[in-house]
């Protein structure tokens, strides 16, 4: 499959949202397009699908199945899990979901109404419905997004599979899902062009910093369940005695959150 | 059952599902009731189905549309990759379409003869009936999804046009220029006339040739507008 100099934008007059796309996916071949939010990554994956045609350019040699799981899986429709699944086999030609709902861990699902289903749920049910008729091209939007351990686990096993079978699996991923998969491609979505991306280790990694909060033991607990609960890596332990050596070179830097009056020996410790 | 066939069933089905079938049925049945609520005499059946089915092309038009909107924006991305292309999910929503227009039609059609008309029109005048409401169906279709929220997202506007494009079609076919636009006028006063047998191929050939610009307009908005 190739894109030849691949523009695109949604309206006449509108701006760029990709240029000058060159772009050869081999068969067997497992890439991962990274990029920041309104980069262009979506408009990339929905122009390999072929639910957009170039403005300029073209794509050629697209396999005949093309599986695509949205990043966000629409659930306002009217049917179970079970005969959404069915229609779309039907439509796809094929007999049944076969080994997906298993695989995906969502048996229990089946026989749920869409609008009922979890974000991480509904999210399987996307991806079910692209692997039904093994695709030869499989486009998956943020697959990794609200997902369990055990679907976490198998997606890049499901991706591996197809690429062995001659398929092209093309991600787009801000979780590092797929960092496992050492055979992968890599390619970034900069200033709506498409280039090879750096090394992940070169890449730029959060900072993290370390805030200690002195709290009175009686409310440490509640303190720390609070800032799990906003998401921090909370830890509570007991606050060494007044006498003991301060540590030096505290890390806490200068804007963070500071120390709630420190009236008892109780220590949260805060990362993020 | 090919993919376009079965992707048609899954509009269907999400159509009726949704509930969205029963709005444009409801309107349907009160134009209906207006229509036919007296007694139609001998004679007067083709004029009465001449003024029902100028009318109904706003219901076919609003049904067409609603079909059409059912699938959320990401469905209709996922429904294009099953089918095999964007061709066969543009396809499948106006055969779709075209299906829940013509179920509405061959209702309007029937209720008079079971409820309207004091004596059993010809055969003919049934066929020239049913004729004119395959017309109001053309013309509901290619507004309706001209209409469509793929084509205008904004529902007010939406709305707007639906309503506005059949109050302009009524206005603009009483004009000089009607005959050649879509002339419902001109099937009302021919059927009033009695001359509806003999001037339905020239009033069809306009009405067809519109709608089938109307719906190549859409199918070719719809490329940059998935």
């Amino acid at each position: 499959m190739r894109l030849s100099n691949v523009s695109f934008r949604y309206m006449r007059r509108g701006p760029w949202v990709l240029r000058e796309v060159e772009l050869d996916l081999r068969p067997g071949e497992v890439v991962e397009i990274v990029g920041r939010n309104g980069a262009g990554k979506s408009t990339l994956l929905k122009l390999l699908a072929g639910a957009l045609r170039p403005t300029r350019g073209s794509v050629v040699d697209r396999p005949p199945v093309v599986g695509y799981a949205p990043d966000a899986f629409p659930t306002g429709q009217p049917f179970t899990v079970a005969a959404y699944l069915a229609a779309v086999a039907r439509i796809r030609g094929v007999a049944g979901p076969g080994p997906w709902p298993e695989r995906l861990g969502m048996t229990e699902l089946l026989d749920l109404p869409l609008g009922d289903l979890s974000k991480g749920s509904a999210h399987k049910v996307g991806l079910a419905q692209a692997l039904l008729a093994s695709p030869g091209l499989l486009i998956l939007d943020e697959p990794f997004a609200g997902l369990d351990a055990q679907t976490r686990a198998e997606l890049p096993v499901i991706a591996g599979e197809i690429a062995a079978a001659g398929g092209i699996v093309v991600v787009s991923d801000h979780q590092g899902g797929l960092r496992d998969l050492a055979s992968r491609r890599r390619l970034s979505v900069v200033d709506h062009r498409l280039a090879d991306a750096p090394p992940e280790a070169e890449e730029a990694r959060p900072r993290l910093s370390v805030v200690e909060i002195l709290v009175d033991s009686a409310e440490a607990p509640e303190l720390t369940a609070e800032l799990r609960a906003r998401g921090y890596d909370a830890h509570l332990r007991p606050a060494p005695p007044p006498d003991a050596p301060a540590e030096a070179d505290s890390p806490t830097p200068p804007d963070a959150p500071t120390a709630a009056d420190a009236t008892a020996p109780a220590t949260t410790e805060v990362h993020r | 059952m090919t993919a376009t066939m079965a992707l048609v069933r899954f509009k269907l089905a999400a159509y009726a599902r949704s509930h969205r079938l029963l709005q444009p049925l409801f309107a349907l049945v009160c134009m209906l009731a207006i229509f036919y609520g007296a007694p139609t005499s001998p004679g007067g059946e083709p004029s009465a189905y001449a003024d029902a089915a100028g009318l109904l092309v706003i219901v076919f038009a609003w049904a067409a549309r609603s079909l059409l909107d059912t699938e959320p924006p990401t469905q209709r991305l996922i429904s294009m990759t099953s089918a095999g292309g964007p061709g066969r999910e543009v396809a499948a929503g106006l055969a779709a379409a075209l299906m829940v227009d013509a179920a509405l039609a061959a209702i309007a059609v029937a209720v008079p003869l079971a409820h309207g008309f004091v004596e059993t029109p010809s055969a003919a005048v049934i066929a020239q009936g049913a004729a004119l409401h395959g017309l109001a169906v053309l013309v509901g279709i290619g507004l309706g999804a001209l209409s469509s929220a793929q084509i205008i997202p904004s529902p007010a506007a939406s709305m707007f046009a639906l309503l506005g494009g059949f109050v302009g079609l009524l206005l603009l076919s009483i004009t000089p220029a009607g005959p050649l636009l879509v002339p419902i006028v001109g099937w009302m006063r021919a059927a009033g006339d009695g001359a509806l047998g003999a001037m339905l191929p020239a009033l069809a050939l306009p009405t067809v040739l519109w709608s089938c610009l109307a719906v190549l307009l859409y199918v070719r908005l719809r490329r940059t507008r998935p």
